[in-house]
């Protein structure tokens, strides 16, 4: 008997740091997996796109704006469910809307993604294009981390929020260095 | 059940993204071109006008689970089309003695590098899957890589080697070319117009020489499209990768 408690751990490990190791490390190596294939594969400049629009920086544009939007709801969501809204108390499908606005937005963000990544690749050749090139990776990254904890109970209160500021930051900043320069460069348009 | 649908939706993501990349490689004219031929495609063999390739069928999918199931159904069946690149770019040269305009009109691509001076060559070639390499008159030589943001590569005219990363211009912003024919010889203008409204611009006297020498340019009136060099005015043409003028 004394053996097998002797073979335990000796003392109880940080379990916040122990809980978030594993979804962080997964969530770095998709960052990763994503900035290096961007990096290796030669960008061919075409990539299949969706019918309707003007050119595919217009396509992009208009998904990411989309997502963005999704992304913001998704803030004012939470906002609401963690009581932060004064007077306001959070009505029952607020869990409802919070989940399907963020898969919204992230379905939105995957195929603009693809087209970066087949398309143009990962690229430095401006401030502007190396932040989002940089951002764009580490989003995918960190909505991975945010979906990876979110089932995990025990977490202190303040980590979902802070993943998710930190998924919600990348995702406006990789919308302002792409959609927003697009539409400030050519003017709004399908 | 709950606890599985944030993986879920990270699966359903990924799948999603993996669907559109396979659909990318199939489309790809690098890959098996049959039925997938697109502009860049085409433009091995012949410069080709835009077309529009019909893509797999798995390449339509958009992916919105209604339970948290990992089968995404397919609300909004979406055509799907190849862009090729039409576009002018233009912008200083490295070390900025001078500038470089390449307007690519599908597969179709005209280059023009200046310095305002007696450094100056014209290319035209095939733009393929991203790729420019173009030859001109005096041993110049044109290599680039380009997307839909900016072309980047090397240019050598008249023995000198210049490296670029040049961004995509909308008019007024671009490259102008400008023909006449005068005393029986062709002279051949060039301007490139940045997007702060600085131009450079040459002019080939003898254009038809194998080997012709160039000075610069009077100013072009991009207005107006004309530059007048004494009595001689010069008409302008947009040399445009949008619309396809000056191919």
């Amino acid at each position: 008997m004394t053996t097998r408690q002797d073979a335990l751990p000796p003392a109880r490990a940080n379990s916040t740091t122990a809980m978030l190791v594993v979804p962080c490390l997964i969530g770095a190596l998709v960052a990763l997996a994503l900035g290096i294939y961007g990096k290796v594969h030669h960008p061919t400049g075409v990539a299949i796109n969706i019918a309707g629009f003007s050119s595919p920086g217009s396509v992009k544009s208009w998904l990411a704006t989309g997502a963005t939007v999704f992304a913001i709801i998704q803030v004012g969501s939470a906002l609401v469910m963690y009581g932060k809204i004064p007077r306001v108390t959070a009505p029952d499908w607020i869990g409802g809307l919070h989940r399907w606005s963020g898969r919204i937005a992230f379905f939105l963000a995957v195929p603009v993604a693809i087209h970066c990544l087949y398309a143009l690749g990962f690229q430095q050749y401006s401030t502007r294009v190396l932040i989002h090139s940089l951002l764009g990776c580490a989003f995918f990254g960190a909505f991975t981390v945010k979906m990876l904890i979110l089932p995990k109970r025990g977490l202190p209160g303040w980590v979902l929020p802070v993943v998710g500021a930190v998924v919600f930051t990348a995702l406006v900043i990789v919308w302002f260095t792409s959609a927003y320069w697009f539409f400030s460069t050519f003017g709004i348009k399908r | 059940m709950r606890r599985n649908t944030p993986l879920i939706t990270l699966l359903t993501g990924a799948a999603l993204g993996v669907v559109l990349l396979v659909a990318n490689m199939l489309a790809d004219p690098s890959g098996k071109p049959a039925s997938y031929s697109t502009a860049a495609a085409a433009a091995t063999s012949a410069p080709a006008p835009a077309n529009s390739a019909p893509a797999s069928p798995t390449s339509a999918t958009e992916s919105s689970p209604a339970s948290p199931a990992p089968a995404p159904a397919t609300p909004s069946p979406t055509s799907v089309t190849t862009s090729p690149v039409k576009a002018t770019y233009a912008g200083r040269v490295g070390g900025g003695g001078g500038s470089v305009a390449v307007s690519i009109h599908d597969s179709q691509a005209i280059a023009y590098v200046c310095n305002g001076s007696t450094v100056e060559a014209w290319f035209k070639g095939t733009a393929v899957n991203g790729v420019l390499i173009m030859t001109g008159k005096n041993h110049s030589h044109f290599s680039a890589i380009y997307d839909f943001g900016k072309v980047t590569g090397d240019v050598l005219a008249h023995g000198t080697d210049y490296s670029f990363s040049v961004p995509v211009v909308s008019k007024p912003s671009g490259l102008y070319r400008a023909t006449a024919v005068v005393r029986g010889a062709t002279i051949k203008a060039g301007w490139i117009v940045l997007s702060d409204g600085t131009q450079v611009g040459s002019v080939e006297p003898f254009s038809t020489s194998p080997a012709p020498t160039a000075f610069g340019a009077p100013a072009l009136d991009v207005a107006t499209g004309t530059a007048r060099d004494g009595n001689i005015v010069l008409h302008a043409v947009a040399v445009d990768g949008a619309t396809g003028s000056g191919f």
